[in-house]
């Protein structure tokens, strides 16, 4: 197989900073290659020069054997590198035809007609061509995330795509739409395409990969044979120490007494009516697949969404919440999925993120007490490990992993007893997980009740005491940690 | 207030550049342009001149602050300068029944908050748009106030009501001491209470203020009341000036309160913005049309250098 680029010792810097060091990369022909760090190990650096967002610093590009410089995006787009992003490109109200050949349709006339026939045509023999099963009539927004996707790539490939940057593809999919994905990833092969993937989900590296690259503080660590390898390897070169375990083991056990209850609660937005009960000190895992109705009992609880019926008993009492500002009288906190539109405020500092929902530690007669609100801000954010710890930076500034401790640092301050966390580590790296996951044992060995909602299997059987799994809106089964692996938990979760 | 300015970057051109973008800038701007006028004009740079100014921007700034408010929940208010001018023709008409000062402004403020209260409720309650429903007022407002006086002043006020717009203590006009207490009891509210914090959270993201347990609803609806009572301020001030209620005063307020308010380095989608910026940006507009009134710019030419000057200073000022 011959190169089709090759990288050598690029570098890049920012303001004095090196985001990358004598970076050396190859990409073969047909090849499936990872390009594997934790946030902030110049993954998204690489990339950007790649597409001609940034510009390197020095090193040389080399695509298909000649030295090239990539002057922007539309230019390292016309030398045939295409990047899938997270965002989709595709307007939701055009057929996929039209999507894939936007800016690029089959004309009739001088006036520039566009041939509907052709059209679809065309994008029928593309489709066809990889194998996938999609009618080129009908409009994106009828399609799935997964659809959408392959879309966006075949429409990368219409115009001649001879790379594609593949950044965390799989997000949003469900499992059948990530196997559809690497099927026709590897036919794609077939048609000797070829393939940058980056994503935090190991596994898929193992599924869909025949290299990888692991990149550590802006330099290179090494590039592996993905077919002799094993995760911990992989990991250990990710974070350039020896992971032993994914998942901290657990020194606390829960203790006897209830601290939360329900029963018979439903909100308007949940199908069926939930009873569960918490212990002190309970590390409780919620799991089920998209849609199972995991994250609307966690809205309900926290008070967001209306509740229609049941009882709420915390250490046995009964209370009621009808608001999130009476789910925090009670001592409950939730850390919501999706952290930048429901968690933080991006262009506000670290100080207005981590006080906010606190406000009344820091008032003095109804003042706010600057020294007190940068004491209390100090002090979470150091027990997080928020790195930098600099208060006065905008919370957009801050990678992923560092974002979600900011979130769950909003809360922490407050010193709930009960804590709602739906997908803790979605789209943080591996070294920041386990920081999580240490938090969250720590939190539990104190005495708080927590509850974890999530749909990584993996995570919910490594870090939970007990487990419910949801199916349609119902409690399908409740599992010890001993019962609860991956298998059974996808089992139930599917309807098994 | 340096909260927004500073950013990430630890370099020392970085930081000087992100100060010059936020308040630091402005300061320099209007330095400079007070320089040029004082080269300009000879009468431009004496105290007296400098307190005219004041006086001038008085009114645009009371508003200018409740219109910051707004803008930082995310939202904006087009109706400013009818509901001050309907608020003026309800004090003035209080004034003529009653005979006392107290009672009108009393009923004049009343006014203002009901007005933003109306406003808010379909904003928030409705959920329609600040815009659409603000821009509804801007025209309910004026018309109401231009049938309750069949089109006409309402004039012949008590003297001693000129006091507010017109008077002075000492060298000092009354007007800017009001302006300034405004400006100060509004730094503090939104620097040192936890509604100021909420404020701009809400602006910032409204769906993480919702699940940071803020109520969300009732501080939106809280500042379109104050900038209600605001422009009820304005609008009362500008009557005391006048020593007679006309319906169709301030026209257009809100376009030089808005101004003033981007100029300050706020933000129209929200969460950015400080009253120390408006104070600036009022102060920006209040001298350049001094300035060129005193050297003699013709009225004509005076409304496209401040339409140049507030692009050229905003344009400085976006991020990159």
């Amino acid at each position: 197989m011959k190169e089709v680029l090759v990288l050598e010792k690029i570098s890049k810097s920012f303001g004095g900073i090196h985001a990358l060091e004598d970076v050396d990369f190859s990409l073969l022909e047909g090849e499936v290659h990872a390009l594997l760090g934790e946030n902030g190990a110049g993954k998204s650096t690489l990339i950007k020069i790649l597409t001609g967002v940034h510009q390197k610093d020095s090193g040389k590009i080399k695509l298909f054997g000649k030295d090239v410089k990539i002057l922007n995006p539309v230019d390292a787009r016309y030398k045939g590198i295409a990047a899938i992003y997270q965002e989709l490109s595709l307007i939701e109200d055009l057929s996929v035809a039209e999507n894939i050949f936007l800016g690029n349709e089959p004309t009739k006339d001088i006036l520039g007609t566009v041939n509907r026939k052709e059209l679809f045509d065309l994008a029928s023999q593309k489709l066809k061509k990889f194998n996938i099963d999609i009618n080129p009539s009908i409009k994106i927004s009828e399609l799935g995330m997964g659809q959408k996707r392959i879309i966006e790539i075949i429409k990368a490939l219409a115009i001649d795509a001879k790379i594609l940057l593949l950044d965390e593809p799989t997000t949003g999919m469900s499992k059948v739409e990530i196997e559809t994905l690497f099927k026709i990833m590897k036919d794609l092969k077939k048609h000797n395409v070829t393939m940058i993937y980056i994503s935090h989900h190991l596994e898929e590296v193992f599924s869909v990969c025949d290299r990888a690259t692991v990149l550590r503080d802006g330099k290179n660590v090494k590039t592996f044979e993905v077919e002799n390898l094993a995760i911990p390897d992989l990991v250990q070169a990710m974070i350039g120490r020896n992971l032993n375990d994914e998942f901290p083991k657990r020194r606390g056990k829960p203790g006897d007494g209830i601290i939360f209850s329900i029963k018979n609660f439903k909100s308007f937005n949940m199908k069926h009516e939930i009873d569960l009960d918490l212990k002190k000190g309970e590390i409780l895992g919620i799991s089920g697949i998209i849609g199972s109705g995991k994250s609307e009992l966690a809205l309900g609880l926290f008070g967001v969404d209306k509740k229609e019926k049941g009882k709420i008993y915390i250490e046995n009492k009964e209370v009621n919440i009808k608001n999130p500002g009476d789910a925090k009288k009670e001592k409950i906190a939730f850390i919501p999925e999706d952290r930048k539109t429901q968690g933080l405020f991006l262009n506000q500092n670290l100080l207005l993120n981590l006080t906010v929902a606190n406000m009344e530690l820091v008032l003095n007669n109804g003042v706010i007490n600057s020294r007190k609100r940068k004491e209390l801000s100090t002090i979470t954010a150091e027990k997080l490990k928020v790195k930098p710890l600099d208060l006065k930076m905008q919370a957009q500034n801050l990678s992923g992993g560092n974002q979600q401790k900011i979130v769950v640092g909003k809360w922490l301050c407050g010193v709930p007893k009960i804590i709602i966390f739906d997908e803790p580590t979605r789209g943080i790296d591996v070294g920041a997980k386990t920081e999580i996951y240490n938090l969250i044992n720590e939190l539990a060995d104190k005495g708080t009740g927590i509850i974890i909602i999530s749909s990584e299997f993996k995570e919910i059987s490594g870090v939970c005491d007990r487990i419910l799994v949801f199916r349609n809106g119902k409690v399908a089964k409740e599992m010890s940690a001993e019962e609860a692996t991956t298998e059974n938990i996808l089992t139930v979760a599917l309807g098994g | 207030m340096n909260e927004n300015i500073i950013g990430i970057n630890s370099s020392k051109g970085n930081k000087i550049r992100k100060l010059l973008k936020g308040e630091l800038g402005l300061i320099l701007i209007l330095v400079v342009m007070l320089l040029v006028f004082s080269f300009l004009s000879p009468y431009f740079f004496t105290s007296r001149n400098l307190l005219n100014i004041t006086r001038q921007v008085s009114i645009t700034l009371i508003v200018a602050i409740g219109m910051t408010f707004i803008i930082l929940t995310g939202e904006i208010d087009l109706s400013v300068g009818s509901v001050a001018a309907l608020v003026g023709v309800a004090t003035a008409f209080t004034l003529k029944q009653t005979g006392s000062i107290f009672v009108a402004i009393l009923v004049g403020i009343c006014f203002g908050a009901v007005l933003g209260l109306i406003n808010g409720v379909i904003t928030v309650y409705g959920k329609v748009q600040s815009f659409i429903v603000t821009l509804a007022m801007l025209g309910i407002a004026r018309g109401i106030a231009l049938v309750w006086t069949n089109g006409k002043p309402i004039s012949q006020l008590p003297a001693n009501f000129s006091a507010m717009g017109a008077g002075y203590i000492g060298p000092v006009p009354i007007s800017t001491i009001i302006a300034a207490c405004v400006f100060i009891a509004a730094y503090f509210y939104l620097n040192k209470t936890k509604h100021g914090v909420y404020i701009k959270s809400i602006g910032a993201n409204r769906e993480a203020a919702k699940l940071s347990a803020i109520p969300v609803n009732k501080y939106r609806l809280l500042v379109f009341i104050i900038i209600g009572c605001l422009a009820a301020l304005g609008g009362i001030v500008t009557t005391s000036r006048l020593l007679s209620a006309q319906p169709t005063a301030s026209e257009g307020l809100e376009m030089s309160v808005i101004a003033a308010v981007i100029l300050g380095g706020a933000s129209l989608s929200g969460g950015v913005g400080t009253v120390l910026g408006t104070l600036l940006g009022a102060m920006l507009i209040g001298v350049i049309d001094n300035g060129m009134n005193l050297i003699g710019v013709s009225s004509f030419f005076q409304q496209i250098v401040k339409g140049v000057i507030i692009l050229v200073a905003v344009l400085a000022k976006r991020e990159n």
